[in-house]
């Protein structure tokens, strides 16, 4: 415990480059997984942004295929994952976000996917019948209504990112990953541990942050009538 | 067979020559069915009356419904909206002139009460002001404090207080003709009974054209101007007020619909006001007996009991009615209290007269056909 300490105070600026690229790195790549989830499974799953000359069996493929493609993603070993990218993106931040990217999509997908599909019909075709077009209907009513479980699908892929980011590190240099396999390198030098502790579990303080986010954005952007 | 029936009886009350929403030769075949749900149906609803779609389950009656405001897009055929042809306009802007009712209510959860009634206001460009003093308006057309419903969330409702709000929310843009969808289906019967003497009195306010799909017959009865029986396949079998058709039955199909019950269902279409009634006599004294029944007031000038009752030894229990009422409700509580007459009075409480029971009974048999 004593050596953690003596190394936080020896290493303070070093820890707080850590943290903050560590943030910086899911938060990133947690904005563009939701984007690309979100542009997914609107098209894809509510059937009302498709163009009409799409086909029934179409429209169901794109739907099991996205979500295909987004699992396998996920059961990629992470390690074999980042080694891809890099002959790809070279070194540095690119290849770690579009890594992490990745890894996020399917909960952000599947669970958009999810809350869509769980709108009451009587509550869509009540829009509909009162002239509300497919654009207000989505905007206005599904993605609203969706919303909760959009957002939990957002954080377990914030906690799996967090994890992941240090595995990042491989290509990125950067975050707690990079404490963690410096001291991996060298474990039994002197103040490895050290930094391999600090590397293990200094994340956890990152996935805390994010957690304390999402009470807030989930209070703000929760319409009291579904607030349970 | 409807376009005859509904000629014949052009001239009944509370209805105009001008037709608000027309289908002319409107069918509809469901993608991958070989029989059309709807075929070739001509209707013409008249501006404000109540117009009840009734039939079997799978007779083509919400299709029917749904197709007058374009939410099932008719095979074939034109749909007329207050002499506009609307087949072919956008659909959206044409649902946002046509209130809309459904069964399920369908509030949007995540809204507050007044962001529900003022969505199609909104949508229309209302300005803030003018959506705000609608919805209070509205509210208070349903009978809802808007200062204190404005701001909840339809969670927060009984299912009998979502179902006001959903009719306001119909009405919110004040459009000419309201399309609903057993809108009290799913309510309990008691307070479904006073949903629909309530939609009664905001229709009297509001004299709106209106269709409603119903599966219920005493509903079709106790608010429709005309009723719809739809048979099998999308046909229209009889177009025409309850009375003439519980009376007179187009075919054989319209009279196993309406059931046995006939009788007993135009009780309740039948005014007391329309009927004659005997004289009653309002006397202090304890004395005469004579051919009038003879009816105790007491200080108040209240009706206190039956002194003499014709044809009674023994002075029955005084019940009563309103003048208001209808033949059905005086049956009702005479049959409640065995009562063989009932006093009716008019809006002030004053006795207007009295109906026996026998005589009754005996009028309805005499002037069956032409009431």
């Amino acid at each position: 415990m004593g050596d953690i300490l003596q190394y936080l105070s020896d290493n303070s600026t070093d820890v707080a480059f850590y943290a903050q690229t560590h943030f910086l790195l899911v938060l990133y790549s947690v904005t563009i997984a939701t984007v690309i989830s979100l542009v997914l499974a609107l098209v894809l799953h509510t059937n009302q942004l498709t163009p009409p000359s799409w086909s029934r069996s179409i429209r169901a493929g794109g739907q099991e295929t996205s979500l295909l493609v987004a699992s396998a993603l996920l059961t990629v070993p992470s390690l074999a994952l980042f080694g891809l990218l890099q002959p790809i993106f070279g070194y540095g931040i690119v290849p770690a976000i579009v890594g992490l990217t990745l890894y996020g999509i399917y909960p952000v997908l599947r669970n958009t996917v999810a809350g869509l599909s769980s709108v009451d019909p009587a509550v869509l075709e009540a829009a509909r019948g009162i002239g509300m077009g497919p654009i207000r209907r989505i905007t206005r009513i599904q993605l609203p209504l969706a919303w909760p479980v959009v957002l939990s699908g957002i954080r377990v892929s914030v906690l799996i990112m967090v994890s992941l980011a240090a595995v990042a590190a491989i290509v990125s240099g950067i975050g707690f990953g990079k404490p963690l396999l410096d001291g991996l390198t060298r474990l039994g030098g002197a103040g490895a541990l050290p930094q391999v502790l600090v590397g293990t579990f200094a994340p956890l303080l990152v996935a805390a942050v994010f957690e304390i986010a999402f009470v807030i954005v989930k209070r703000l952007t929760t319409s009291r009538g579904i607030r349970v | 067979m409807s376009e005859t029936s509904q000629v014949a009886t052009s001239d009944h009350a509370g209805s105009t020559a001008r037709p608000m929403i027309a289908l002319e030769g409107v069918s509809k075949t469901y993608p991958g069915q070989d029989r059309p749900a709807v075929e070739e149906l001509t209707l013409e609803v008249s501006e404000g009356d109540i117009v009840m779609l009734i039939g079997p389950s799978g007779c083509g009656k919400t299709t029917t419904l749904k197709m007058m405001n374009r939410l099932i897009e008719p095979t074939s055929g034109r749909i007329i909206l207050d002499g506009d042809d609307v087949t072919a306009v956008n659909a959206d802007q044409l649902r946002r002139r046509i209130g809309y009712v459904i069964q399920q209510v369908g509030l949007f959860p995540h809204m507050s009460i007044g962001e529900n009634i003022g969505m199609v206001p909104k949508m229309l460009g209302w300005d803030r002001a003018r959506t705000a003093a609608r919805v209070d308006e509205l509210l208070d057309l349903v009978g809802m404090e808007p200062g204190q419903y404005r701001d909840r969330y339809p969670r927060q409702l009984s299912g009998g207080q979502q179902q006001r709000v959903g009719v306001a929310r119909g009405l919110a843009a004040d459009p000419p003709v309201m399309l609903m969808d057993e809108p009290f289906g799913a309510i309990d019967p008691i307070t479904r009974e006073r949903l629909q003497d309530e939609f009664l009195e905001v229709q009297r306010q509001v004299a709106k054209t209106i269709c409603f799909v119903t599966h219920d017959l005493t509903e079709a009865v106790k608010l429709g101007d005309r009723i719809a029986i739809f048979g099998a396949g999308g046909r229209l079998r009889q177009y025409d007020t309850p009375d003439e058709i519980l009376t007179n039955p187009a075919d054989e199909f319209v009279a196993e619909f309406i059931g046995g019950g006939a009788a007993v269902r135009r009780l309740s279409l039948l005014d007391i006001a329309r009927l004659q009634l005997d004289e009653v006599v309002v006397s202090a004294s304890d004395s005469p007996a004579g051919a009038h029944a003879v009816l105790a007031v007491d200080d108040a000038g209240k009706p206190d009991r039956w002194l003499h009752v014709p044809g009674c030894d023994e002075a029955p229990p005084l019940v009563t009615v309103p003048l208001r009422g209808t033949v059905y409700d005086a049956v009702d509580v005479m049959l409640d209290s065995r009562a063989p007459l009932v006093l009716v009075l008019g809006d002030d409480g004053a006795p207007r007269g009295s109906l026996r029971w026998d005589a009754m009974v005996g009028d309805l048999r005499a002037k069956g056909h032409g009431l």
